[in-house]
């Protein structure tokens, strides 16, 4: 009999989580409504912008023209020569977990990212997408022979001294991500994490990262469901300054991209520098020039910071409606199973008292007989 | 009559405006403008102004509040701040918002320096906003 409460118990405590995920599932599905809303009123503006972006680069391309956020690749490596800065990586995922894969899928991407050496071949995006340059630039940046001074790559493996004792000091608790042996490599090679600059977005990024020992020089909690512009600004402004002052010189966005309610998948997007050559295909659809007015500094100045921030906005705003989408998902898929294990156990539990009660008449039928 | 698209976009409220047009007329940082038809290619910034849109003989009003203006010759792209239609635009928030800029930018005039925790120019900004949301709506200003 004692089996028997065992069983009812189980059941209640299953039904009491089915009650949990689907209260979850319904939450996630009103504010996944909102985020969505936000997200196809944000997209065409952010489309728009990118346009214009691509036609006046594709412009730009070729003339002698100083702004500290644009340059040719040559730019880019000449620069190099002389010293060296840190690459920076802007990661958005979510505060809380039980969102699928989710989380884990951006930070994925991120590993891939951030630890490209210039040898993998397992690049999944799309080669013509003139937003990602990261991996062209930093293919660019190998091959420069330092005059005096180091390339970021080899900066990042000669000057390991605080950041071998950060990467030691987490070699301990960082084994649950044994799975995924590139990370484990990775966290364990201090000198690659110190040229290596992270902003993150959301708790469980900060934690993933903060494990393995990555320097995050900024983190915001609390907005990832719903990302205000306010702190893409701030982001933006953070490293524009970083940039313009030489500390950085490669800024890369990585964040879960929208697709639809059932899908989603990471993306990334170099912000800085913007690197005209990578303008260069679609050049051909604009022979004219453009009238600046009042002046082209004056108007990227003003032009490229906006775009920066709007770019981190609209990656906040498409992360935030993937998260609530693959968590309605997720706690739609454990009320299902949730249900389907009260079936089994409800099952489970009439077989045993089935067999309980055929136990009680046999004993009394043969306490009868044996009356006789 | 040629016409020209004009397509204006905001950060939260999508596309605002999308339409072929005859004429438009706005305001720059460097002055107004009047852009027609296969005007050449232009690249500008806007300040907070009530836009005159002519299209098929009549004219409409829409309020922006800056940002920027592409033009390539069959086609006016508007990055706006924000940009309302007169329909949705709230005739008393703007007033007050009028009379409270106004107030921050005259106090600021008269001593310049008593004031420094003033934001002269946020206040100067909102002021151009509420006066350009007023124009758009026909209301006489204060």
């Amino acid at each position: 009999m004692a089996n028997l409460q065992h069983i009812r118990r189980r059941i209640k405590s299953v039904k009491n989580i089915q009650k949990i995920t689907n209260a979850m599932d319904m939450i996630a599905r009103s504010r996944f409504n909102a985020a969505r809303e936000a997200l196809l009123s944000n997209v065409p503006y952010v489309a728009k912008t990118k346009e214009i972006m691509r036609r006046v680069m594709s412009q730009m391309r070729g003339q002698e023209y100083e702004h500290p956020f644009i340059k040719t690749r040559n730019e880019l490596i000449a620069e190099q020569q002389e010293g060296a800065g840190k690459f920076l990586f802007i990661v958005i995922a979510s505060d809380n977990g039980l969102a699928g894969s989710f989380s884990s899928n951006v930070f994925k991407a991120a590993h891939d990212t951030i630890e490209y050496d210039g040898t993998s071949e397992n690049s999944s995006l799309d080669d013509d997408d003139d937003e990602n340059f990261h991996r062209k630039n930093f293919d660019a940046l190998k091959g420069v022979k330092p005059t005096g001074k180091r390339t970021p790559k080899q900066q990042r493996q000669m000057s390991a001294t605080g950041g071998i004792a950060r990467a030691t000091s987490h070699q301990g608790g960082g084994t649950s991500s044994g799975k995924n042996l590139a990370v484990t490599r990775e966290y364990n090679d201090a000198d690659y994490i110190d040229g290596i600059e992270l902003i993150t977005v959301g708790r469980k990024a900060t934690t993933h990262f903060r494990q393995r020992g990555y320097n995050i020089i900024k983190s915001y909690h609390g907005i990832s469901e719903r990302p205000q512009y306010k702190y893409a600004k701030e982001i933006s402004d953070l490293v524009m300054d970083r940039f313009a002052s030489g500390e950085i010189i490669d800024v890369t966005l990585i964040y879960n991209q929208f697709k639809s309610a059932i899908s989603c998948a990471p993306d990334e997007v170099t912000l800085l520098p913007i690197v005209t050559d990578d303008y260069a295909k679609s050049s051909a659809n604009l022979k004219e020039e453009y009238i600046y007015e009042p002046d082209v500094v004056t108007l990227l100045d003003k032009f490229l910071p906006r775009r920066i921030a709007t770019r981190i906005y609209g990656a906040m705003l498409h992360s935030a409606a993937s998260e609530l989408s693959s968590r309605m998902n997720a706690m739609n898929n454990a009320t299902d199973n949730a249900q389907e294990l009260v079936g089994r156990l409800n099952l489970f539990y009439n077989k045993v008292r089935q067999a309980g009660i055929t136990n009680e008449i046999n004993e009394i039928v043969g306490g009868a007989n044996a009356l006789e | 009559m040629a016409t020209i698209l004009l397509e204006v976009a905001t950060p939260d409220k999508g596309e605002v405006y999308k339409n072929d047009i005859n004429m438009l007329i706005t305001r720059s940082i460097d002055g107004e403008l009047g852009i027609l038809p296969k005007h050449a290619n232009l690249l500008t910034e806007l300040i907070p102004n009530a836009m005159r849109i002519k299209e098929g003989g009549g004219e409409t009003q829409l309020f922006v509040s800056g940002g920027f203006m592409e033009v390539t010759p069959e086609k006016i792209t508007i990055l706006a701040d924000a940009a309302e239609m007169p329909d949705d635009i709230d005739v008393e928030r703007a007033k007050d918002a009028y009379k409270r800029a106004e107030e921050r930018v005259t106090t600021y005039k008269s001593a310049p320096k008593n004031h420094e925790d003033i934001d002269i120019d946020r206040a100067e900004a909102a002021l151009a906003r509420a006066k350009a949301r007023l124009l758009v709506k026909g209301v006489p200003i204060p």
